[in-house]
This record gives structure tokens, C-alpha cells and sequence, in this order.
């Protein structure tokens, strides 16, 4: 009987050894939906610039889902899905479609709409509920400049958006003296041209004339017969796409006789070339240009991390999935998905307090640029580590219109000229 | 005293209003209180155009430049010299009347088309004057710091407080439009509306009882400026003078019923719910432009009275009712 009960106790300790030791399935990873809300411009004025930017954040989150999620440190995998509704580029409806994002959706965290308008009336909203927000197509300073403890902005502040192009000028021809600032009146321009005139006085230029024309404006003709008597060197200004182009066209079409013409937003945006030999000459700041070279050698170059899609890579998976070459502004939406998932990587959470943390030690180089965000109470949140780059519509050998970086030197593609009529 | 039907209409009209304004504090819902905030703001925008178009017949296209005046001053108030968002809504309202005023006496000895085009051009150039004027913060406008809302116990709470604030307007301006349309005064103004010549072999000084309407029309939607703007925290040239909203405002009379004191509140709870249903829905969210369009040309085409108009006209019986 001894016997007995000893064998079958050695019976049950092989068993239980075979069942330890045998292949072992490997353990679920735990999949977390993690909900990302915002408002998009599907119509209305900033329709064109807002669909761009959903487009990247939309490829982002494609990148994401194949590569199975953000992983988290426990070996939970994050899924992001994104929800959003039209604001009909008007502040009318945005407060009221956060709030629903917020309290009936239910999303985790925050993208800003575009525009600066649109945005600071969402951070009101964001921030009361503590939700991390991360703006992009939203350049103001002022919006940064309030004490948000949530909001983290991507862009290059207005403040940084043309002074590039008057270093270019400079160097370009030491001559150049007088500059003529025509800009749209509204928020973004006004607060640009600003900055850059005072800019501008401070490198010892004159500044001709500073006037802004309304939203909308199409003969620019008033303002281009105000603009040839005092004989400027350059012009400076636009506003948005669409009156930026009429402009440019308009300068073209009148033969204005400056040496260097640039004007926001417009060029940058691949469809600028439809103006034809009007788009020649003309530079544009970009946040972001497919010829932007930021690489992991670039990043191991100013001592800091790379992280996440290259480039070219970008540039490729866009043109692939869309047809045509990605402007700043979806570049900006890409961006703001993947500062999210580094963000939420980092915390090893989806707690807001730990990524609002998380956020806020950022300092890295990605596809977009150097990322940084001030940490001072006043500022907190604003873009402190994001550069310009300017791009310049010129003829390559083909006579084909091309945008070749050309400011700042280091990140050239190409040398810029001085316009010829 | 006993109390006539009229009366009691206005009490029960009044009394839908803040059962349905209620249900967002009773259930602690923010979202709900977003939506009810738009749609309170609009029939405020509605009920004030239709003093002037519904009981007087002059269609103010301009009519949101009160809107943004409103908007405008307090905000200056608030910002430079910390006035309460109270006290600084009032004077709103009190300059925006003066405005309507002075600008009532000359503009509205014009007629019909006139009177419209004039009203378009004043929207213009104040929108303008607005944009070069530095004191308002010039094209960029003005905005406030996150923490002027710690007065008013924090953001959460400012939002609140901004509510009960366009609940309370919304009442007093239904208020309005049922008295005005109910007095002597009311019935003046509609005299002039049917015809102004005939109305002053009767007696009435049109100029005098116009402008007087001009000046109440423009108080009530300089006040839910004020408190949209305080809300938003920020205020440009741009959207505090949108000329769409105006018009909105103007199809919402349409769509409800003009010169009836429910129609503008019809209209614009109609209006705006359809839009907001419209936007938020992943099937119609691209189409809503159209198909708001689409229905409001079925109804300006089919339904010239407005919904309350069509009821009123349908059923004898709801003209003693529903005014």
C-alpha cells in the first residue's frame, strides 16, 4: 500500500512538473482603448489647412495600429482611435463640441482645431477639466502665454515665423534696406508682422509701410499702388492660403519690382504652384518641409534623442496614402499624434497628471523638428525648441517649379535667389 | 385680478424655459448646458430681430453688430478695469442701445431694401472701425488671462455662471417681446409695419416708436455677446461681427414665424438643434451645410408664415392660444 501511495506521488510530481515545464502559452498582451478628441474645420474658411492636418494625425494613428499599439512598460498596449467633429471654422460651436468630447465622449486627451482663435477657445475648455491638450495649426503666443497648465503647443510661436526671412534677406542682399509689411488683419498675421517689423528695425531695416488688409480681400490693387512709391527692397506679409496666393499673383501680374517677396502660409502648401510663374521667387516659412533635415545623425549631432518616423518616410507613407506631397500643416498633424504617444510612453500611463509630466521633460529631435515646451508658470506649455525653415519657389534645370529649403544654411537644400521680373 | 389668457401664456412660456434650462444643473451636465447655451443665445438673437422685423417690419441684416458691440465693451471693461462680468454686460447693453439710438434716428427714416443695405453697411463699418481701433486690441482682439476665471470661482464654475446668466436673459428677452408686442406701444409698431403712412394720420410718431424699437432690439443681444465672449475668453473682429450669424438669425424669424413672440423661439431651437444634430452625426457630418440649406428653402418656400404662423393659420383655435 506504501508503495502504491509513493508511486502515485511520484506519478503526480512528474505530472506536475510536465505541466510547468511543458510550452506555455504566451500571456495576452491587455489591449486599452486610449480616445483622442478634437474639432477639425471639415468646413468653412480653414477647410483646406485643417484637412491636412487630420490627414497626417489619420496616418499617425494608421502607424500606430500596425505596429499594434503604444506598448507600456507592464506590456499593456495602448490603442489610440480618434474622435472629432466639425466647427465649422467658427468659434460659435467649439466650446460646446469639447465639452461633448470631454463628458459624453469620453476621450482621454485632446488635439487643438486650427487656428489660433479656435484653439484658445478650446484650452478654456480643456484645461477647466485638466485634459492634456496638444495644439498644432495654432501658432499665437498669446494663447501660450496665460498660464495653461495642459495645453503644450507644436508650433513655432508667431513671434519666430518671419524673423528667418529677414536674416535671409540680409544675407542675401546686404543692400536691402526697406521692406513693405502688407498682412491680413486677424490674429495670426497681425501678431507675425509684428514681431517681424520690430525685428526688422532692430537689424537696422525701414519699414516703408505696415498695413494690414481684411479677411477675404481679393484686389489687393490698393495696396500694391501704396506699396510701389516708397520703392521697397522687399514685401512681407499674407495671411492664410487663399489671399496669400491672390496676392502673390496679383504682385506677379503687376510687376512690382522688389527683389524678395515672402508671405505666410500660402507658399508652403504644394497646391501654391498653380499660380504658375506668379509662385516663382516667392518664399514662404514652413514649420515643416519635405526637405527638412532632421535625421538620427542630425539628433545625435545637438545631443539629442531621436524618436520616431524619418522624414523620407513620412513623406513617402503620405504621398502613397493621399496622392500628393504632405504641406507643414500634416506634417503638424502627425506630429501632435506622435508627441502624444512619446508622451504616454514615457508616463507609462494614461494618467493626464503623469503625461502632462512626461510632457513637459520633453526635449527631442523628431520628423517635425526639435520639441520642446517651456516649463515657466507664465508659459508653460509654449514651443521653445521648433525652428522655422523658409522654402523658395524656384525653376530647376527642367524649368519645373520646385521648393527647395533655403534658410536657415544649415538645413539648406538649396541657395536662394533674389527675385527677377 | 384676474388673470387673462395672454398672461398666462407668458408665464407658461416662460416657465418651459427654465424647466428645460434646469434639467443641465439638475443632472450636472456640461454638455447639455453647451447646447443650451447656444440655443438660449440664438433665441435671444431671434426674439431681438423680431421687435424689429417681426412687430415693426424692418429687416435688420446688421443686427448682430450689436452682438459684437456687446461683446466688445465688456470685454473692455472686464479687462482694463476689472469690472464685474455683471456690471460690465449691463453697460454693454446700456451702450449698445445708445448706439442703436443715435444710430436709429437717421438710419431708420429709410425704408425696405434701404434700410436692409444700410444695416449691412453699419455691421461693416464698425467691424472696421473695430479691426484699426487699438483700445480693442486692433485686428488681434483682446483675450483674457485663464486666471481672470478664479474670480468667479475657476473656469467650471465661470461656465456656470455664464449659463444662468444667458438663462436669465433669454427670459427677460421673451419677456420683452411679449410685452412690447402686447402694449400700446407693440400695437404702434405693427401699425407702421402694415403701413407707416396710415399709422401716422392715426397719431403715431413712426420715427419716435422705431427707433425706440431699434434701441430694445439692441440691448438684449448685446448682453448674450458679453456673455458669449466672457465664456470664450477671447474676442476678434472676426467672429463678434459675423454677418452669417446675423442672417441665421434673420431665417430663424422666418422658420419660427415673424411677428409672433414663440416663432423666434421656435425657430431657433428648431434652427440650431438641426445643426447640431447634423454636425455630431458621422452619417450627415459632411452634408450639413446642405441639408440645412435644403430644408430651410422647403420652408421659406412652402411655410411662408413659419411653423407657428402655418399652426395659427391650420388651427383657429391656437390664434387665441399661441401668440
Amino acid at each position: 500500500m506504501r508503495k502504491l501511495v509513493f508511486l502515485a506521488l511520484v506519478v503526480a510530481l512528474i505530472a506536475s512538473l510536465g505541466v510547468a515545464c511543458g510550452p506555455v502559452a504566451a500571456p495576452t498582451p491587455t489591449v486599452k482603448r486610449v480616445l483622442v478628441g478634437f474639432t477639425a474645420s471639415q468646413t468653412g474658411k480653414l477647410n483646406k489647412e485643417s484637412k491636412e492636418q487630420i490627414q497626417g494625425l489619420q496616418l499617425w494613428l494608421e502607424d500606430v495600429k500596425k505596429a499594434g499599439g503604444i506598448k507600456l512598460k507592464d506590456g499593456t498596449m495602448l490603442m489610440p482611435e480618434i474622435k472629432f467633429y466639425d466647427d465649422e471654422s467658427l468659434t460659435d460651436r467649439v466650446q460646446a463640441l469639447y465639452t461633448k468630447l470631454i463628458t459624453e465622449d469620453k476621450v482621454d486627451f485632446l488635439i487643438s482645431p486650427y487656428s489660433s482663435g479656435l484653439t484658445q477657445t478650446a484650452a478654456v475648455v480643456a484645461e477647466q477639466y485638466g485634459k492634456v491638450m496638444i495644439t498644432t495649426g495654432a501658432a499665437s503666443d498669446t494663447t501660450m502665454e496665460q498660464g495653461f497648465k495642459t495645453i503644450f503647443q507644436i508650433y513655432t510661436p508667431a513671434s519666430r515665423y518671419l524673423t528667418g526671412a529677414v536674416d535671409l534677406l540680409q544675407k542675401l542682399d546686404p543692400t536691402a534696406k526697406k521692406i513693405a509689411f502688407v498682412y491680413e488683419k486677424e490674429r495670426f498675421s497681425t501678431d507675425v508682422t509684428t514681431f517681424a517689423q520690430k525685428y526688422a528695425k532692430e537689424k537696422g531695416f525701414d519699414i516703408v509701410l505696415f498695413e494690414g488688409y481684411d479677411t477675404a480681400t481679393t484686389d489687393f490693387a490698393p495696396f500694391i499702388n501704396k506699396i510701389m512709391p516708397p520703392k521697397p527692397d522687399a514685401i512681407m506679409g499674407g495671411g492664410h492660403f487663399t489671399d496669400g496666393t491672390t496676392f502673390a499673383k496679383q504682385l506677379y501680374e503687376k510687376k512690382v519690382p522688389v527683389k524678395f517677396v515672402a508671405i505666410l502660409v500660402a507658399p508652403p502648401e504644394p497646391a501654391f504652384v498653380e499660380i504658375g510663374d506668379a509662385a516663382q521667387y516667392v518664399v514662404g516659412p514652413s514649420q515643416w518641409e519635405p526637405l527638412a533635415r532632421y535625421s538620427p545623425e542630425s539628433a545625435k549631432a545637438a545631443g539629442l534623442p531621436w524618436y520616431g518616423i524619418g522624414v523620407a518616410d513620412f513623406t513617402s507613407a503620405y504621398k502613397t496614402k493621399y496622392g500628393y506631397e504632405p504641406s507643414y500643416h500634416s506634417a503638424g498633424g502627425y506630429a501632435a499624434g506622435l508627441i502624444f504617444q512619446k508622451g504616454l510612453e514615457e508616463a507609462d500611463s494614461v494618467d493626464a497628471e503623469k503625461v502632462k509630466t512626461a510632457l513637459d521633460r520633453l526635449d527631442l529631435l523628431t520628423f517635425f523638428g526639435h520639441i520642446k515646451f517651456d516649463t515657466a508658470a507664465k508659459t508653460h506649455g509654449k514651443q521653445i525648441g521648433h525652428e522655422m525653415v523658409y522654402v523658395q519657389w524656384q525653376k530647376d534645370a527642367a524649368g519645373k517649379l520646385v521648393k527647395p529649403v533655403v534658410w536657415p544654411l544649415e538645413g539648406k537644400s538649396a541657395d536662394a535667389q533674389l527675385r527677377k521680373q | 385680478m384676474k388673470r387673462t389668457w395672454p398672461q398666462s401664456f407668458l408665464w407658461l412660456t416662460l416657465l418651459i424655459i427654465v424647466a428645460i434650462a434646469l434639467i443641465p444643473i439638475l443632472i450636472d451636465s456640461a454638455s447639455l448646458r453647451e447646447d443650451l447655451f447656444l440655443t438660449l443665445m440664438l433665441v435671444i438673437l431671434a426674439s431681438s430681430i423680431n421687435i424689429i422685423m417681426g412687430y415693426t417690419g424692418y429687416v435688420s441684416f446688421g443686427h448682430i453688430v450689436f452682438f459684437g458691440l456687446g461683446g466688445y465693451f465688456a470685454f473692455f471693461l472686464m479687462l482694463n478695469y476689472q469690472v464685474h462680468f455683471v456690471l460690465a454686460a449691463l453697460a454693454s447693453g446700456v451702450g449698445a442701445s445708445v448706439f442703436a439710438f443715435l444710430l436709429g434716428i437717421p438710419v431708420l427714416r429709410l425704408r425696405g431694401a434701404y434700410f436692409a443695405l444700410a444695416t449691412i453697411g453699419i455691421n461693416e463699418a464698425v467691424r472696421s472701425f473695430v479691426t484699426n481701433f487699438e483700445p480693442f486690441g486692433g485686428a488681434v482682439g483682446m483675450f483674457f488671462n485663464y486666471a481672470v476665471y478664479d474670480a468667479y470661482g475657476g473656469a467650471r464654475n465661470a461656465l456656470w455662471f455664464a449659463y444662468y446668466a444667458i438663462v436669465a436673459v433669454a427670459l427677460v428677452t421673451v419677456a420683452a417681446s411679449f410685452l412690447i408686442k402686447k402694449s400700446k406701444f407693440g400695437l404702434g409698431l405693427m401699425a407702421i409695419r402694415e403701413d407707416q403712412d396710415t399709422a401716422q394720420v392715426l397719431g403715431i410718431d413712426p420715427t419716435r416708436y422705431k427707433v425706440l424699437a431699434y434701441t430694445c432690439s439692441a440691448f438684449f443681444p448685446a448682453l448674450a455677446g458679453a456673455i458669449f465672449f466672457f465664456k470664450n475668453g477671447i474676442i476678434e473682429p472676426g467672429p463678434a461681427f459675423a454677418l452669417l450669424r446675423s442672417i441665421e438669425g434673420l431665417v430663424m424669424v422666418m422658420l419660427g414665424g415673424y411677428g409672433t413672440v414663440t416663432g423666434p423661439i421656435v425657430g431657433a431651437v428648431v434652427y440650431e438643434r438641426l445643426r447640431a444634430f447634423l454636425i455630431t452625426n458621422p452619417n450627415f457630418s459632411s452634408l450639413h451645410l446642405f441639408i440645412a440649406g435644403l430644408l430651410l428653402l422647403v420652408i421659406v418656400l412652402f411655410v411662408t408664415a413659419g411653423v407657428v404662423g402655418w399652426l395659427r393659420q391650420r388651427v383657429p383655435l391656437l390664434r387665441r392660444y399661441l401668440e
